[in-house]
């Protein structure tokens, strides 16, 4: 409590904000509770709990939809690229923070940079690049795509990371004859595990959701994630009339991972996007 | 904010500059062949005729003679820029009304995580869930009828209004993410400046004016820069508005982010012209670069230390 900051004449506004609150929370149940119906029902009821609550429209966002394989793909994709970028990122933040040498700060300037490439000017040179290795379509090329673009986000936050961490450590490590190496791996990593973790799943989330990479180089059914997917399905009802069961559901394939994810480390992930921001 | 330590002498700082180029390497390759590698060939190709397939040709400036021609990249341009403007205007000063009320509410972080959550779901979510909202017979319509008695209720998905539409959803999925961070920072203010206010009798808008807003304005240009890089992204949340549609949506719509992908991949029967992709990209991309330097030079103050 702050009783210094009261401002007066709040209550009304404070209404609106947990009106707008509660109707998050509603529409996240309607699209759930939506997925659980026949068709018919989603229109003729739609106030009503699904009765009884049928996993047909799964069976058909399965089925027709591909979310299966999609789901198995994405979470592929993401867990090993957002890994592997970690794993990347990490020793070049910690050098770029760590070093004397000239070079870290333009270095350093390079990523942040990085950041602010939109992905619809790298799209096609990184198609290009792929197809002419025969690594479009293939799941490798888009953890490789994935690994790459991560790199600006990913080297940019763990360098505010590190740059927060004391260095007393690592000094003492150094004198006691370890390694640079050494001193990472047994040191700083330990240390620093909060925040590889944190950058870990907020890598994961952005490759669970990334659309127009995956949009352009997966051009096969077998080995789309779960964007692709969700927009196919999305087209093809264009001509047969909105299967909206079938579409809730797909969207709660989707939706579902990243709400368990964030129940279970939000406070992580809404701490780490505000990491390294202002001072 | 700590600083890197002093260059110091010795083995264990040699050790660890001979560490530099290793540790670093790898991520310095990868950034440079999937970001700043295909940026620059994005140059090239942009001064290019080509197909993906068959003959290219070198047409020098003409991609971009043609942008400045086109009026469907005149609305992508002007939707973009309503995006940049009047969505971060609308999310940034609702982000930073939000925390102020948000701060003395009871539950604050519960509600503050339930706005944040559209972030950490794909747009294409709510775009879908638009659709089954507003379109003629859905939820909305519904409601209005059966509860409201209105017995013409607005063609919300009619062309016309779908921007601006899509302009409110944004502005919503955006919302809970400033207000994190605006939060983050209004937090770190020590209480002991608001004790002083109190004691010299200040309104809560001469506490808003002369404390809040001073001492977190340098995170308010961080996110003005955060804007401002993610609205030339918006993508998917125009892909599918509504529900979706074969190929792609109608062209009022449009972004430049998805003017930039219809070029290429379209698919309306006309050949893929990947030239204009990387000039329209090209385009959006030095637009927020010179928004941005536009942005330090008009939010650069001398930050307030504390």
């Amino acid at each position: 409590m702050r009783p210094t900051l009261r401002l007066t004449g709040l209550a009304p506004v404070r209404m609106a904000v947990w009106a707008v609150v509660a109707a998050d929370v509603a529409l996240l149940a309607w699209v759930l509770i939506t997925s659980l119906k026949s068709t018919r029902e989603v229109f003729d009821h739609p106030w009503r709990l699904p009765m009884p609550p049928t996993p047909d429209n799964y069976l058909t966002a399965l089925e027709v939809g591909n979310f299966g394989r999609a789901a198995v793909n994405s979470a592929v994709v993401g867990v090993l690229s957002s890994l592997l970028a970690v794993a990347v990122a990490a020793p070049a933040a910690y050098a770029l923070t760590r070093t004397t040498n000239r070079a870290g700060r333009p270095l350093t300037l390079l990523f942040a940079l990085g950041t602010g490439v939109p992905t619809q000017v790298i799209l096609l040179p990184i198609f290009l690049m792929l197809s002419s290795l025969e690594l479009t379509s293939t799941l490798t090329g888009l953890t490789l795509a994935y690994v790459g673009t991560a790199m600006p986000f990913t080297v940019f936050l763990l360098t505010g990371f590190f740059r927060s961490l004391p260095g007393e450590l690592e000094e003492a490590a150094a004198l006691d004859g370890a390694g640079v190496w050494r001193t990472f791996l047994r040191i700083v990593v330990p240390v620093a595990r909060p925040g590889l973790v944190t950058v870990f799943v907020l890598q994961l989330i952005v490759s669970w959701n990334e659309t127009m990479l995956a949009l352009v180089l997966m051009q096969d059914d077998e080995k789309e994630t779960l964007p692709v997917a969700l927009i196919g399905f999305a087209q093809q009802q264009q001509y047969t009339g909105t299967n909206w069961g079938g579409m809730f559901a797909g969207v709660c394939v989707v939706v579902l991972p990243m709400v368990v994810l964030f129940a279970w480390v939000g406070r992580r992930v809404t701490e780490g996007m505000t990491l390294g921001m202002g001072k | 904010m700590a600083l890197a330590p002093e260059p110091r002498p010795g083995p264990a700082g040699r050790a660890r500059q001979r560490a530099f180029v290793p540790m670093a390497a790898p991520a310095l390759a990868l950034l440079t062949v999937f970001v700043l590698g295909p940026a620059c060939y994005a140059v090239w190709i942009s001064l290019q005729q080509t197909a993906g397939y068959g003959e290219s040709r070198f047409v020098g400036l003409r991609n971009y003679a043609r942008l400045l021609g086109d009026p469907v990249f005149h609305t992508a341009l002007l939707n973009t820029l309503k995006l940049l403007v009047i969505g971060g205007g609308v999310t940034f000063v609702t982000g930073f009304a939000l925390t102020m009320v948000l701060r003395e509410m009871r539950g604050r972080l519960v509600a503050r995580n339930i706005l944040f959550f559209p972030n950490i779901v794909s747009a294409l979510v709510p775009a879908i869930v638009a659709g089954f909202l507003f379109n003629p017979d859905g939820l909305v319509n519904t409601v209005l009828r059966s509860v409201f008695g209105v017995s013409d209720p607005p063609k919300w998905l009619a062309v016309d209004n779908t921007f601006t539409l899509i302009l409110i959803v944004a502005i919503w999925a955006a919302v809970g993410y400033y207000t994190t961070i605006i939060m983050a920072a209004v937090d770190r203010i020590p209480a002991y400046f608001y004790e002083d206010c109190a004691l010299l009798g200040a309104t809560s808008w001469q506490r808003l004016r002369h404390v809040t807003i001073p001492l977190s304005w340098d995170v308010f240009s961080v996110c003005a820069l955060l804007w401002t890089i993610s609205s030339i992204k918006v993508f998917e949340l125009v892909l599918v508005f509504g529900g979706g549609t074969a190929g792609t949506p109608p062209s009022s719509t449009w972004t430049v982010a998805l003017y930039s992908y219809a070029a290429t991949y379209g698919g309306s029967g006309s050949p893929p012209e990947l030239g204009m992709t990387a000039a329209s990209a090209l385009v959006s991309l030095l637009i927020a670069a010179a928004v941005v330097l536009l942005l330090r030079r008009a939010l650069d103050r001398e930050a307030v230390r504390f």
